[in-house]
């Protein structure tokens, strides 16, 4: 990413009091603890806010995008209306690889057809990311895919300085933001390419897939690859890499009435191209019937399919499947195995 | 494949369906029900060929199910629907004047660019079972306009003659003569039956025609394309010639749900129908 130059600093106290002030009109979600465990939740005051990133086992997708969500309302004599819930929300310290999950994500939504559920919620919502100085675990490879600086996704962007952050503005909505509940100080305009220079020297040797840009061509090469069965053959369709995935949007849609049948609702859940069922057809056929195949399909979204049309790896190294997989697959190990670093 | 975004505006009405009232219900086999519908809310439909509907049943679902009437400027259309699970064996216990609901049309269909390929050459038809519902969008909107075609063949198969979808016009489609033929066959024969028996592909040889000079459109269930495809080829029949409409699990008809995905086609906006040589080499498309 090339050097930006912020504007404005902003100390540390001066973010707390902002994001305090922010609590009268927003909804305020950031990184916290629950019993012991850190998580992106809605928080009640700037105080529960961790700023030390340890990764989480779901990504913040699903504030655009929810587990479960009515889309539909309707009542037994057939008024039927959409629903489209949004509220103002903040979004606080969302990290790199999430960023360019967000972006990904508001384009897919937007794709061809606007997704007036998901992208409500983006109308509402302002993004403050938090750039990382160092590689928060062993098992994220965001340095792997490009996505270890965030491409798009936020309004405002924080990069840590001595007593506090320096700030880059994305958007309008973002130095709104700023003008309303932050008060900072102006820049000296070389805070970030510092925080850059430092975060390379921690990411030190951790580059970028030598054939990054050409992952779409060697996976069209490489259908039929032997990692496919190595990994799949171990692979136990529970679905789990695509619940944590923050760039997984797969859904499946059912009805449900009301106990007194007089309401119901149409509700979209998150769905899984792991599971067996998922590309069933009423005829008896299943058009992937194996979990190689599935994997096959999961994986070529992320570094063929989908990544075509965004043009940025649509994996964007969180590490979260690799955490969550009990059958220990990573499609690191899979994109290197099929020649993304020789 | 597609593979340039196309960001749009949110559409509050993406997911929000519109009132069709069921205007007449007619038993065609034991599994398969004919339906005619009225739109309430708008004047036409505005479809292409081979497009489909999301219709649903409130309280139970949504299902993908073809436009099964040609274009048309009135505020009619049909389908034909196999009951097969929740969605579709609901839809078969609804009675006139009922109401539906429905979402599109979605799907590419055969878009006018397509169709204008098709003037002046035989068009051969190979339709397997319940592949009729989305075929006969087609047959009914180029049979009236016969004389623009050199010659418009159907080839039709299902299991026994008791399965015959839309048995009344297939009656009359075989009478009109001239340049429209129709092939019947049957897996298997019974007391009723005294036309040809044996899978679809035993009707290809009994017709005459250039390869170079015909569009084939083919629907059916997944295993027929296979030796139909096949079949062709070995006609030499070139594969830009070949049109085949497909079935997917779908959730959504709007490229986001995933479920109808082949490699990198979303088979609900690229798709139902494909041209052969632009999807052949995709491993999930048989
Ligand atoms: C473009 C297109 C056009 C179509 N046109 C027509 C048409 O004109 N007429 C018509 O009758 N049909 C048509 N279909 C097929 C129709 O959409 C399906 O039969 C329908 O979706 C079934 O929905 P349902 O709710 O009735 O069944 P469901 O309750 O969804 O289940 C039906 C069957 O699907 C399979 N299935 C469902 N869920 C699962 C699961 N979790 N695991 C494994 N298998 C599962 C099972 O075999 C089950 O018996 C079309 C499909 C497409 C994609
Ligand atoms: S890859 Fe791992 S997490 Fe994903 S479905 Fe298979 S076993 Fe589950
Ligand atoms: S049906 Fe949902 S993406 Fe095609």
């Amino acid at each position: 990413m090339s050097a930006q130059t912020p504007e404005f600093v902003i100390t540390k106290k001066d973010l707390l009091q902002g994001l305090d002030k922010a609590l009268a009109d927003y909804q305020v979600a950031a990184l916290t603890k629950k019993d012991d465990r850190v998580l992106y939740d809605i928080i009640k005051s700037p105080t529960e806010v961790v700023f030390d990133y340890q990764p989480t086992v779901l990504s913040p997708k699903k504030f655009f995008f929810p587990q479960d969500e009515t889309i539909l309302e309707y009542t037994a004599d057939g008024k039927i209306s959409a629903k489209i819930e949004a509220k103002p929300t903040v979004l606080f310290g969302i990290r790199p690889c999430d960023l360019n999950g967000f972006k990904i994500l508001h384009e897919a939504f937007a794709d061809d057809h606007g997704d007036p559920n998901y992208l409500a919620k983006v109308e509402q919502t302002v993004v403050i990311g938090i750039d990382c100085e160092k590689i928060c675990d062993k098992d994220a490879f965001c340095f792997k895919v490009g996505s270890q600086d965030a491409t798009g996704g936020f309004d405002l962007m924080l990069y840590e300085i001595a007593d506090g952050y320096a700030i880059e503005i994305a958007t309008d909505k973002g130095s709104q933001f700023i003008s309303k509940y932050l008060t900072t100080s102006k820049a000296n305009g070389d805070e970030i390419t510092s925080c850059q220079a430092k975060k390379a020297a921690n990411f030190g040797q951790e580059k970028p897939f030598k054939n990054l840009a050409k992952l779409p061509e060697l996976f069209e090469q490489n259908k039929h690859h032997a990692v496919w069965d190595q990994e799949g053959s171990r692979c136990l369709s529970c679905g789990s890499c695509i619940m944590v995935c923050p760039t997984c949007y797969c859904f499946d849609v059912g009805d449900e009435w009301q106990l007194n049948l007089k309401k119901g609702e149409r509700v979209r859940k998150w769905d899984a191209c792991m599971v067996t069922p998922f590309a069933a057809v009423g005829s008896g056929e299943n058009f992937r019937h194996t979990a190689t195949y599935r994997l096959h399909h999961r994986i070529n979204r992320k570094f063929n399919f989908l990544m075509k049309k965004h043009n940025q790896a649509v994996c964007v190294g969180c590490g979260r499947c690799v955490r969550a997989c009990l059958a220990d697959i990573s499609p690191k190990r899979i994109a290197e195995a099929i020649g993304a670093d020789s | 494949m597609r593979t340039k975004l196309n960001l749009r505006e949110s559409d509050p009405k993406l997911y929000l369906p519109e009132r069709a009232k069921i205007l007449k219900i007619k038993d065609f086999t034991e599994n398969e029900k004919f339906f005619e519908l009225a739109l309430l809310d708008r004047p036409k439909l505005g479809h292409v060929p081979g497009q489909f509907l999301q219709v649903s049943v409130l309280g139970i679902g949504e299902a993908p199910i073809s436009i099964s009437s040609a274009p048309a400027e009135h505020n009619r259309f049909d389908m034909c629907v196999r009951a097969i699970g929740d969605v579709t064996k609901k839809l078969h216990t609804l009675n006139v004047g009922d109401i539906v609901y429905i979402r599109g049309p979605f799907g590419n269909g055969f878009a006018e660019k397509t169709l204008s390929t098709m003037l002046g050459k035989h068009l051969l038809f190979i339709v397997g079972g319940l592949g009729y519902a989305p075929l006969r969008s087609l047959i009914n909107k180029v049979v009236p306009e016969r004389d623009k075609y050199k010659k418009i063949s159907v080839l039709y198969g299902c299991r026994t003659s008791k399965d015959r979808m839309y048995a009344h016009e297939l009656d009359e489609l075989s009478k009109i003569g001239g340049n429209v033929e129709l092939l019947e066959t049957v897996d298997k024969a019974d007391e009723n039956w005294t036309g040809s028996c044996g899978v679809i592909t035993t009707l290809i040889p009994k017709i005459d025609f250039n390869p170079n000079e015909t569009i084939a459109m083919v629907v059916g269930p997944p295993i027929m394309y296979k030796f139909v495809l096949k079949a062709l080829l070995e006609k030499n029949m070139p594969k830009e010639n070949i049109y085949i409409d497909l079935e997917r699990r779908m959730k959504c008809g709007v490229g986001k749900c995933g479920h109808c995905q082949m490699e990198g086609i979303y088979v609900c906006q690229e798709g139902p129908v494909f041209n052969y040589a632009e999807v052949e080499k995709n491993e999930e498309l048989l």
